[in-house]
């Protein structure tokens, strides 16, 4: 545990290690998670369950700083922010005026622009004394991948749902949500009047009392970028890097440092590649993508990893990927197409989620898809499951007869399914890349024997055998890159060698 | 002495996209199998080719984790559950075809249930849950399949039930290890067995519902005198987690399936295994013996991870 862990304990009560694992996750307001079923969506507001203490402080607070600063006049736009109907984040964003002419590129400007636009509103509406305030948001948090299967293709981004926060609403809780989200506004409107790029957990930090938790500041920026149909940086809002990376590559900065993937013991954070950087992957020959942080340490405190170090990378997000390491998993690709890309996860409900996230993407954040050039970017539709998979910790007999029963130990690692893991897994089989006619055939297969057998492995299970980990990944990669499989082909891997 | 079952005829492919058959089921004359697809598939088992007769379709959409037939040639029930969570029941009309009857509903709490089994006379389904708590259900249609019994266990998962032949008993197999068997005509529990601390994942009455045989992770077949409770043989041999067990029809024979894809046959009597057979190398869900026909050698199907079913007979002599 770090010293950022230790910060969040302070300052967030999680009720399991589960939930305060998922601190990070993106996926952390699955509505599973929440109990919360797909038609209750308001309900999401659950989440929120801090005390319902709208008290004059917070209000006043709110209203001492100041709402407009002056930004760049030039830039006039009428805004209509009302989306009615079903219109996706693009298409609601019908604002020009005729003089304008052409589409407005959404630059910092615009963006001021906008926000100020939701602003004034809600100032002219206290001007007018009108009996409420209301801000409109567009958000994907609630969406899950439960699409009927006819009408959706698994690589359409899903339209966003349209919500109304009013103040003072028709809930105390309203009231707060409304307050939460007036109040990121503005400290995202001074981030981009300053110019500085400010990350989610500055924000948080900002105003714990009122946020309570990191989640909620997450939920609402995402929903802010999705409103305005813009990728999160775009508000100047990033991330902060969770993901580590080692191996031989090095990035050639434009100004004379360089980036040396091998350096440090502990792997290194993942680092932005700017647009005039040079990314070395020539020594390149696999890249893993690894769940799971302590398998990582793992594996670069083990002794062959002076030898796999030399022809590969590892990658790890620690659990649910975040947009940083996507991106630079992305960008990795774009740069060397041939290089193949394995993942490395749980065989569990989680496990296979995080590999669809890294694979095809998260539709909630799914308007960060789109790179500044339209094309769709953080998905890594090549992305190869390396395991664990089930016959990785099935026992095999050991003679033609099987009748010698004493051979091998069993593998002491396996784990139930907890309730939460048999409704993921159940829900996961309805997503339409899991589905009967989905094109993720083995993740459906597996998820179907874990239900069977109600029994999940972590990828510590192969500690056990010899050799632990470590060898088992280098066995893999080894045969992998004899074999070169073409995934379309075989999915089913039939190279893996019994393994005992 | 060993028994010699030949491979009759294989099935490949049988259920779409390579899923698991984790079910299958016999009648007098035709063989269900069920799979992580949606649909059923019916066979016919009388025929040397056993040509697939009726395929129900889009019965569970998110795949089908077991599928039961009763017993008697009158009856024309099945069952199936699926992954959804729904409970459906299937009878067999005057031409020979499968329809849809109806639903089990449990009003309490949906979408836990999770083995089940069906009486003899296919009158009665048993089904256990993940909560452990096994329920027996009337199959009146006139009343709406109404809950009969609600046996409460201690909580664990319920892996698998079995109704016995003469309607006296139902069993169910846990994953903590327990077993119980509960009296139907009283309503209450007759026997907690012990034995088997891993989860059991099959347990079976034999024909003449005097003994209980029941598996699971312990990789050991243990077998109950259903009268005194008392366990009275152990048959070691599988390599692997045992996932099915089925009796033979005058019951002299018992046939295990384990996850290492081993099927093995053992006879009672000797408490001896007499025959095993590999079933591809996936976990072997299901094996069932047909029903005996007059003039025919046994005969047994096996179903498993790699989506074919295998039909073996007894080698004469």
């Amino acid at each position: 545990m770090d010293l950022e862990d230790v910060e969040d304990m302070l300052f967030i009560t999680p009720s399991s290690q589960e939930s305060f694992d998922n601190l990070w996750d993106e996926d952390f307001y699955d509505e599973e998670t929440l109990d919360v079923a797909d038609n209750e969506y308001e309900s999401d507001d659950d989440l929120f369950d801090a005390p319902l203490d709208v008290t004059a402080d917070s209000w006043q607070l709110l209203s001492s700083s100041p709402l407009l600063t002056p930004a760049d006049a030039s830039i006039a736009l009428q805004d209509d922010m009302v989306m009615g109907g079903s219109g996706d984040c693009l298409g609601s964003v019908e604002v020009l005026s005729v003089e304008v002419g052409k589409r407005m590129p959404r630059d910092r400007h615009w963006v001021i622009a906008r926000l100020e636009a939701m602003l004034e509103r809600i100032v002219d509406g206290l001007l007018e004394g009108s009996e409420r305030l209301t801000l409109t948001l567009n958000s994907r948090a609630g969406i899950s991948r439960r699409q009927p299967v006819a009408k959706i293709s698994f690589e359409a981004a899903p339209a966003p749902k349209v919500r109304q926060i009013s103040f003072p609403g028709s809930s105390a809780q309203e009231a707060l949500n409304f307050t939460i989200l007036l109040r990121i506004i503005e400290l995202v409107h001074g981030g981009l009047v300053d110019n500085t790029i400010m990350t989610k957990r500055d924000i948080y930090y900002r105003h714990p009392d009122l946020f309570v938790k990191q989640a909620v500041v997450d939920r609402y920026v995402d929903d802010l970028a999705c409103t305005l149909g813009i990728s999160r940086s775009k508000l100047n809002v990033t991330a902060a890097a969770k993901g580590l990376v080692a191996g031989c590559f090095t990035i050639n900065r434009e100004d004379g440092t360089q980036f040396d993937g091998m350096n440090g013991k502990e792997g290194l954070l993942v680092p932005k590649i700017g647009e005039k950087d040079r990314l070395d992957l020539t020594r390149v020959r696999w890249i893993l993508v690894i769940e799971k942080e302590a398998t990582f340490r793992s594996l670069l405190s083990a002794t062959q990893w002076e030898k796999l170090g030399l022809d590969g990378l590892v990658l790890t997000a620690k659990g649910y990927p975040d947009v940083a390491s996507r991106s630079f998993l992305r960008q990795l690709t774009d740069h060397a197409p041939h290089v193949p890309i394995y993942a490395f996860v749980d065989l569990d409900p989680d496990g296979i989620a995080i590999l669809s996230t890294y694979k095809y993407g998260s539709y909630r954040l799914a308007h960060e898809n789109v790179a500044p050039k339209d094309t769709p970017a953080l998905s890594l539709p090549n992305l190869r499951w390396l395991g664990v998979k089930r016959h990785h910790i099935s026992r095999v007999p050991v003679n033609e007869s099987g009748t010698d029963t004493s051979a091998m130990p069993e593998l002491q690692g396996l784990m139930k399914l907890t309730a939460r893991d048999r409704t993921k897994a159940t829900r996961m089989l309805e997503w339409n890349l899991c589905c009967e006619t989905g094109p993720e055939q083995e993740w459906r297969r597996e998820l179907q024997t874990m239900l069977m057998l109600n029994v999940k492995a972590e990828l510590q299970i192969l500690e056990e055998l010899p050799g632990g980990v470590v060898s088992f990944l280098s066995t893999k990669l080894g045969q992998m890159e004899e074999t070169e499989i073409d995934v379309v082909a075989n999915p089913a891997c039939s190279d893996d060698g019994l393994l005992f | 002495m060993s028994k010699q079952y030949l491979t009759l005829h294989t099935v490949d492919n049988a259920h779409p996209k390579a899923s698991d058959i984790f079910a299958v089921a016999p009648t007098p004359t035709q063989l269900l199998s069920a799979s992580g697809s949606s649909s059923i598939n019916v066979y016919d088992t009388t025929q040397p080719d056993f040509p697939l007769v009726q395929t129900l379709d889009k019965a569970h959409p998110l795949g089908i984790h077991h599928l039961v037939t009763a017993k008697e040639s009158t009856a024309r029930r099945a069952a199936s559950a699926g992954f959804e969570g729904k409970v459906k029941v299937w009878s067999q009309g005057d031409d020979g075809l499968w329809i849809e009857d109806g639903e089990i509903v449990d009003q309490h709490k949906p979408g836990e249930i999770w083995a089940i089994a069906l009486s003899a006379d296919g009158q009665y389904l048993a089904s256990s849950s993940i909560n452990g708590k096994i329920n027996v259900w009337s199959l009146d249609k006139a009343q709406s399949f109404p809950r009969i019994r609600e046996y409460e266990t201690k909580g664990s998962f319920g892996l698998c039930v079995a109704l016995s032949d003469n309607g006296s008993f139902t069993a169910s197999g846990h994953e903590n290890g327990s077993i119980y068997v509960f009296s139907n005509e009283t309503g209450r529990l007759v026997h907690s067995l012990a034995g088997l601390v891993h989860p059991v994942r099959s347990v079976a009455f034999s024909p003449a519902s005097k003994l209980l045989a029941a598996g699971g992770d312990a990789r050991v077949i243990a077998l109950y005198d259903v009268t005194s409770g008392e366990q009275v043989a152990n048959f070691t041999g599988h390599g692997g987690w045992v996932l099915t067990l089925d009796w033979s029809n005058t019951g002299e024979y018992l046939l295990s399936g384990s996850h290492d894809s081993k099927a093995k046959v053992w006879r009672i009597e000797t408490r001896a295994c007499v025959a095993t057979h590999s079933h591809g190398d996936k976990p072997l869900w299901t094996a069932k013996w047909l029903p005996k026909a007059p003039t025919k050698s046994e005969m047994f199907a096996l179903g498993g991870g790699n989506n074919s079913i295998s039909f073996y007979r007894e080698a004469a002599g």
